[in-house]
């Protein structure tokens, strides 16, 4: 019974790798990259390389495998969570370059999960779908970008005002996220 | 009083545009990432949200309205077995939005081989305008092929909403048989007795001069007038009104279907054969001048009557389309399958016939002592043979062959001539047969 189930499991992987084509298989390859390198930089480095990474990096590759389930969401909570427990356990900075990376690499496999859970594994890609999904994303984390720099230095200089500044940028962002749930359900 | 207002259809049909599982994703880190921020008094956690909102914000500043049309085309030019088709599906975006990715896929008939027409089609389609995919291929083998049914789902606003599939009912494309070619030398046996009086409008082969006109490739060389010629030293012909007035019935046997049918390319099968053949001998007898009629022997007797010219032979290539297998279940009456008033006393039938069916031959041995000049077409595939279930299925298949060999030599002893169907002549020596028969005293 089991044997069998086994079989036909190995059976459908076949029959789905002989019909997969290239877009699709590389927007997944990028999912699981981003969210790899998205728990190397979150999580603290005396991490890397021992047996407590391994769960972190199947959990990283997940939603590669299964785009359309809670498997990206629950990926993206442990990077962040990765990036508390060094920060505030293990006492590591806040550096410009991690923040810039985990929030870009974040937002890029959240953006290609998004894409690979419409896009098929057989299909026939155009390649203005992707080039033009790609650009998107590239404005935002560019606008992003510069929204962080910007807001570190400030919080460098007042010294001591971060709780300010985060306090500011997070009613802030209430208030837009406030205002989106209410058009969506506006439409609804 | 003022009339009620119609009810916009969109009132019932629910919302067309979803939400995605992205968005919800993008909703919910956006709000935890910010919570803890403000929380723990971590800036850097607010900006790890930045990116979410910044995205979500600027995917969701405009909204889509309407859902993307999809429509299916495949050409209407006359596509023949092994002919090109050019199939292709458009998706229009009335939108003021784009459209980020839509997913096309589509169904097609087995017997039509379309470039990639088994895989979605992943496109984006500007606001207000269109993309269409193409789906060249061949068409493999006669009948109504379909093109569809087809399905477009829509992915905009960068993956946060989605719409509802769209689907669209398939559209058929005509494949019309490829026909061999036939030709029948033979005069037709009821011919003589059908002219009368009355003299056919139509030019052919006749007694009756219709004119003189010039030579053409095709005319037959007695056919020339040597003096008209002479005199304005270019060869010209006495064109003549066909006295031919005869009457074939095509009889098409369709209580089942026997061997595996491989398109054009590859084996025929009962009904490819029937069908092919059936084109063919329209064709030639319609060429000719004669009236062709044809009738199924099957559950629906479908059938058509009995025309002349041009515009018959189209008809008869659209009446093949439909042909299907059309089985008489539980019933060993041949009476209730098939009635002799559909059949005239004059006309030639031609049975295209498997003879797999007892009542086929028992019908056929009615025909004829019912006084009709009968020929039977055998369109059996000569390698046809049932599927191999166990040591004795050789043994049995050659039992069936025995018998079915007997089966055809009792109908030829009462006067059935039996041909199988090979193209081009096939039948001249039965047809001189049953000239042959039909100069004979009727009647018995």
């Amino acid at each position: 019974m089991m044997a069998g189930s086994v079989t036909n499991a190995v059976a459908a992987a076949r029959a789905v790798t002989a019909r997969a084509t290239g877009t699709p298989f590389l927007v997944r390859c990028g999912i699981g990259i981003s969210g790899l390198l998205a728990m190397l930089v979150a999580w603290p480095v005396s991490l890397t390389g021992t047996q407590y990474f391994i769960p972190l990096t199947l959990l990283a590759v997940y939603p590669a495998v299964v785009p359309r389930g809670r498997g990206a969401t629950l990926a993206a909570m442990v990077v962040v969570t990765g990036w508390l427990v060094d920060t505030a356990g293990y006492g590591a900075s806040v550096e410009l370059w991690r923040v810039l990376s985990i929030a870009s690499l974040l937002y890029l496999g959240h953006t290609l999960t998004a894409l690979a859970a419409v896009l098929p594994y057989d299909a026939v890609v155009n390649l203005e779908v992707v080039g033009g999904w790609l650009l998107r994303a590239a404005a935002v984390l560019l606008v992003s970008a510069v929204l962080t720099v910007v807001t570190l230095a400030l919080s460098a200089d007042l010294a001591g005002g971060a709780f300010l500044v985060a306090t500011l940028l997070g009613i802030l962002g209430a208030v837009g996220a406030t205002v989106l749930i209410a058009r969506l359900l506006r439409r609804a | 009083m003022v009339p009620p207002l119609p009810p916009e259809p969109e009132q019932f049909a629910g919302p067309a545009w979803v939400p995605t599982r992205a968005l919800g994703r993008a909703v919910l880190l956006t709000g935890l990432l910010l919570l803890l921020g403000v929380a723990l008094g971590r800036v850097d956690l607010v900006l790890l949200a930045a990116p979410f909102a910044i995205g979500a914000a600027a995917s969701l500043r405009r909204m889509p309205r309407s859902a993307p049309e999809l429509t299916i085309a495949t050409g209407d030019e006359h596509i023949v077995e092994g002919g090109h088709v050019d199939a292709s599906l458009t998706v229009t975006n009335p939108d003021v939005i784009a459209y980020d990715l839509v997913v096309v896929r589509t169904r097609t008939s087995p017997w039509l081989k379309l470039e990639h027409a088994d895989r979605p089609f992943a496109i984006s389609v500007p606001p207000d305008g269109w993309h269409a995919v193409d789906l060249p291929g061949d068409a493999n083998r006669w009948g109504r092929q379909d093109v569809g049914p087809a399905a477009a789902r829509v992915a905009a606003c960068g993956g946060l909403l989605a719409c509802r599939p769209v689907v669209v009912p398939a559209r058929g494309v005509r494949v019309y048989p490829v026909t061999d070619p036939f030709k029948a030398t033979e005069a037709m046996p009821a011919a003589a007795g059908l002219v009368g009086n009355h003299r056919s409008r139509r030019p052919g082969e006749g007694g009756e001069l219709a004119g003189v006109r010039p030579f053409a490739p095709g005319d037959r060389l007695r056919r020339i007038d040597w003096r008209v010629s002479l005199r304005t030293r270019d060869l010209h012909v006495a064109s003549t009104l066909s006295d031919r007035d005869a009457e074939v019935l095509l009889l098409l046997d369709v209580l089942g279907e026997v061997g595996r049918s491989g398109g054009v390319a590859g084996g025929a099968s009962v009904l490819d054969t029937t069908v092919r053949a059936a084109a063919a001998i329209a064709e030639h007898y319609l060429q000719r001048g004669d009236r062709v009629s044809l009738l199924e022997y099957g559950a629906t007797a479908r059938r058509l009557r009995a025309a002349t010219g041009r515009r018959q032979y189209l008809t008869v290539l659209e009446w093949l389309l439909d042909v299907r297998p059309d089985p008489v279940e539980g019933d060993d009456d041949y009476a209730n399958v098939f009635g002799f008033h559909h059949v005239s006393s004059d006309a030639l039938v031609m049975v295209l016939t498997p003879l797999v069916d007892p009542r086929s031959a028992d019908m056929l041995a009615q025909l004829t002592r019912s006084g009709r000049y009968v020929v039977a077409v055998d369109t059996l595939p000569p390698d046809a043979a049932p599927g191999n279930r166990g040591q004795w299925t050789p043994l049995a298949t050659r039992l069936w062959r025995m018998e079915r060999e007997n089966v055809l030599g009792r109908l030829r002893e009462h006067g059935v001539p039996v041909v199988a169907w090979a193209g081009s002549g096939s039948l001249d020596l039965v047809l001189r047969d049953v000239a042959r028969l039909a100069s004979a005293p009727r009647g018995r």
